[in-house]
């Protein structure tokens, strides 16, 4: 199994700077995800890794050995494409052939080899269709057992969810990651899809602008995000602006803010001692009388099943929004008091 | 492997192509162009040194700029025949799904499969005086003398319509495809009827498939020196019969060069101008 | 116009379209001595003659034998040059589209005349077949490029780099992947090309070399003096020689498509 090490790596297309200088340790048998916008490099990254693209500058390592110089088709890599790029004048059993008759693996070995990956991807009475005679489901595993039937190094999976329908895509997160899981491979996922992300991920790099905007697990990114950029990428969040009240004690600080005074952990307030602090709609609660907390009037709230978001207003007139289980209900224009643990407030490292 | 070899390869796979096409197209322009201006020669095709006397030659000579101006006329006729006749023929082709669409389609493209020395040849059965056109009008009594229909410029046209409908058709018919019909229903449920329909959105819509026939019509019409040479005889002189006639029997190369490019600029020049006036035109409708 | 109209219309058109190719079929088994109408009886007399007539037999085989050296050559650069076009030509892609298609955009006639004056300035001349050959080629260049172009267009790129990732060099991806997904594209093309360059005149009369004629020039040769069905044979046999090159072509190209 291989550990992959990426240090200074970059790509220059002349007019823009798709890599700037990304360094980032995989351990063996990890799962991370390369998270970000469209255009934020997480896709040339992916290629550089697999060989597509040349690197401008810096090194990939596999287990310690230099790749950039070796040819794609070297790398010895398993890759899922976005669109499955199953090869339509083939079928199943022959697409998944096509890499073992690369590395020249005999005959007998290919049929065995074929047939325990199919049945790994549940589609062992598949072998003999073509691609257009699957499901996008179905498509979507083939690609996968085509890219581990060679045992790479490594996989890459580029979007490979993104062509599917939402009930299908949240199945296919945990089968990708318990496949992902029982094969024990190092594996770079890129995604622009937060929750997939989280949910599959052992580490999530966040990418914005070809540079790394934070890296850590998935509670790390989501709750104790390094920037504003970060924090409104992975979810919703309420800014809020802070006040600090009196000197840190330990690692709680006293910071004065719309809803209250509350103990923020992690405070570096500036030179006039204010801070700004996020908050997630769903670390609120809400309740109908008035408790002591914040009081805001309902201005809109939206039903979806097994959650409800309010759209608060404040008496100061800011607005905050709130997330919660529909247990009780409130309407337009009704009066409610907001109740939150100030462990929920993180603090932004500096102003931008 | 080295970045730079990975970055070279693709240009060898176009470097054939620009190779051909640079020494056996655009060289041969050039050197045509410069054909034009050499003095005339005697006993060999051309004399040292230069001249612009082909052109005044041409210019001064009515003959040759009514043959030029007849031959313009020809290829405008053409193709404004082939517009009013390939348009319904594109439109069912593009609309109504037929049995035997298949078929039909078969039919606009056949002649494209027969060569064009046996379609002018086919035409020439059926038009001369003794063609199975004129035979059969005199046969039901209908006229007394055949009618002059080959050795003019009206057998020419017919045979030039002929040969050049489907390149009208094709254009045509693959702009019609393009257009939704809901647009046009649309244009119904506001209101208009079918003919202002037609004229206010489909033909606006088809314009680029109309230019681009005409313009392919027009400038093969031009061109065609089979057609009207089997078709016009020797009364009958379309200006690419009298160009490729002065190269092979009297090796005139520097004078043939400058009608040959004449003829090509004007029909540039109508190209030119047409395509302007088309898309002024609908711009401002 | 209502549907009818229009239907009969059309079959007019159609009609009009295929006149004079069955006119001359006809015509070929006319058994008079010349091209009367109505025909003198039905009769394969002017087969037979022209079967025993050397030089439209060979003008036969000097036709089939341009079309095939043109269109191996043009479709190998035509395929390329597509595959550049689709894959690699970045921000010169339209560029690339009117180079490609220039030599059907230039009148042939003046294309013909320049390629005459070129290889006798570059001392190639007409003595061999090389210059007719160059302008089949490059009459037949563009049908190759549009046809094999618009199968790239629905060859994702994907496929290669799939095949790379799992190990495949650049040849085994020529020909284990992009090469059969993009087959029925090089073929149509080159069937197109045969065909044209089959029936090219221009260029070939422009380009002749003594003794060579290619059949579209012996035909009209020959029309130009004589008036027996002869020439109806000969078109008969081309006509029915090109429709065996398509249906032949289909056959095995449908099956090539139902493969995938």
């Amino acid at each position: 199994m291989t550990e992959v090490s990426i240090e200074g790596l970059t790509k220059d297309y002349g007019s823009s700077l798709a890599v700037n200088g990304i360094s980032v340790k995989i351990a063996d048998g990890e799962f991370i995800s390369l998270l970000g916008p469209s255009g934020c490099g997480k896709t040339t990254t992916l290629k550089m890794i697999a060989g597509f693209e040349d690197a401008t500058a810096g090194a990939i390592r596999f287990d310690g050995q230099d790749v950039v110089n070796v040819p794609a088709e070297k790398r010895d890599i398993g890759m899922v494409f976005q669109n499955y790029a199953l090869f339509p004048h083939m079928t199943v059993a022959q697409n998944l052939a096509f890499g073992l008759e690369m590395r020249r693996v005999s005959r007998s070995d290919i049929a065995t080899r074929t047939a325990r990956v199919l049945d790994m991807v549940q589609l062992s009475g598949y072998a003999d269709r073509y691609p257009r005679q699957l499901s996008g489901g179905q498509q979507q595993r083939v690609a996968l057992a085509r890219a581990l039937v060679i045992e790479p190094r490594i996989l890459l999976l580029d979007e490979p969810l993104a062509n599917l329908d939402a009930k299908l895509r949240e199945e296919m997160r945990v089968f990708i990651r318990d496949l992902q899981k029982r094969v024990g491979i190092t594996t770079v996922y890129v995604t622009h899809d937060q929750a997939e992300a989280m949910t599959m991920s052992d580490r999530v790099v966040v990418m914005f602008g070809g540079r790394i905007a934070q890296h850590g697990s998935p509670s790390d990114i989501y709750e104790r995000p390094a920037s504003l950029e970060v924090a409104q990428f992975v979810g919703q969040v309420n800014i809020l602006e802070g006040k600090v009240v009196s000197p840190a004690a330990g690692d709680l600080t006293p910071v004065d803010t719309v809803l209250g005074q509350f103990l923020v952990r992690g405070v570096a307030p500036d030179a006039n001692g204010t801070v700004t602090l996020t908050l997630r709609p769903e670390a609120v609660e809400l309740a109908s009388a008035d408790t002591g907390g914040a009081q805001a009037t309902v201005s809109a709230s939206y039903y979806s099943g097994s959650l409800v978001d309010y759209r608060l207003t404040l008496d100061n007139g800011q607005t905050i929004n709130v997330q919660t289980f529909p247990r009780n209900r409130w309407a337009a224009g009704d009066r409610v008091t907001i109740k939150v643990d100030g462990e929920r407030f993180w603090p932004l490292g500096a102003p931008s | 492997m080295s970045m730079r070899a990975r970055s070279a390869k693709p240009f060898l796979l176009i470097a054939p192509a620009v190779l051909l096409l640079g020494l056996f197209l655009v060289l041969p322009y050039i050197n045509i162009g410069i054909m034009s201006f050499r003095n005339p020669g005697n006993g060999s095709p051309y004399a040292p040194g230069f001249t612009t006397g082909n052109y005044l030659r041409l210019f001064s000579d009515s003959f040759y700029l009514e043959q030029i101006a007849n031959t313009l006329m020809i290829g405008a006729i053409t193709t404004f025949a082939c517009l009013i006749l390939g348009f319904p023929v594109a439109w069912q082709l593009a609309r109504t799904q037929m049995r035997f669409r298949g078929l039909a389609y078969g039919l606009v493209l056949s002649p494209l499969l027969v060569g064009i020395v046996i379609r002018s040849y086919g035409w020439t059965i059926l038009l001369g005086n003794n063609g199975m056109i004129n035979r059969t009008l005199i046969n039901m009594g209908l006229i007394d003398h055949p009618l002059g229909l080959m050795y003019n410029s009206l057998g020419i046209v017919i045979a030039l319509v002929h040969v050049f409908l489907p390149f009208m058709i094709l254009p045509l018919m693959s702009a019609l495809q393009g257009i939704d019909p809901s647009i046009e229903a649309a244009a119904r449920s506001l209101g208009a009827g079918r003919i202002t329909a037609f004229r206010r959105i489909v033909l606006p819509l088809s314009m680029p498939g109309i230019q681009a026939g005409c313009i392919l019509v027009f400038v093969l019409s031009l061109s065609a020196y089979v057609t009207p040479s089997l078709i016009g005889g020797l009364r009958v002189k379309t200006m690419a019969v009298s160009v490729v006639d002065a190269l092979i029997d009297t090796f005139q190369w520097p004078f043939g060069s400058a009608m040959a490019l004449m003829l090509s600029l004007t029909g540039a020049l109508v190209v030119l101008i047409f395509a302007r006036l088309t898309r002024m035109k609908w711009k401002a409708n | 116009m209502s549907k009818p109209l229009l239907t009969g219309y059309c079959l007019v058109i159609y009609a009009f379209l295929l006149m004079p190719i069955l006119v001359v079929v006809g015509a070929s088994f006319n058994a008079g001595a010349f091209l009367t109408f109505p025909p003198q009886g039905l009769s394969f007399r002017w087969y037979v003659v022209f079967f025993n007539n050397d030089v439209f037999m060979r003008a036969i085989r000097t036709s089939l034998w341009v079309a095939a050296v043109s269109t191996v050559i043009s479709g190998i650069i035509g395929t390329m040059a597509a595959m550049f076009y689709i894959q690699h030509s970045g921000r010169w892609k339209e560029s690339v589209r009117l180079a490609m298609l220039l030599p059907l955009l230039l009148p042939e006639v003046l294309t013909a005349i320049s390629l005459l004056f070129f290889v006798y300035s570059i001392g190639i001349g007409t003595k061999t077949i090389a210059a007719m050959i160059i302008g089949h080629v490059l009459i037949t260049l563009p049908f190759v490029f549009i046809n094999v172009s618009a199968a790239m267009e629905s060859y994702d790129p994907a496929w290669s780099l799939a095949a790379r990732s799992l190990g495949a060099g650049p040849i085994t991806r020529f020909r284990r992947i992009m090469l059969p997904l993009i087959k029925p594209g090089v073929i149509g093309g080159c069937l197109f090309a045969f065909i044209i360059s089959f029936d090219i005149f221009t260029i070939s009369f422009m380009l002749k070399n003594i003794g060579t004629a290619t059949l579209p020039i012996q035909l009209y040769d020959y029309l130009r003096t004589n008036f027996t069905p002869e020439a109806a044979a000969v078109s008969t046999v081309s006509i029915v020689l090109t429709l065996a090159v398509v249906i032949i072509s289909e056959k095995v190209l449908g099956l090539r498509i139902h493969r995938f």
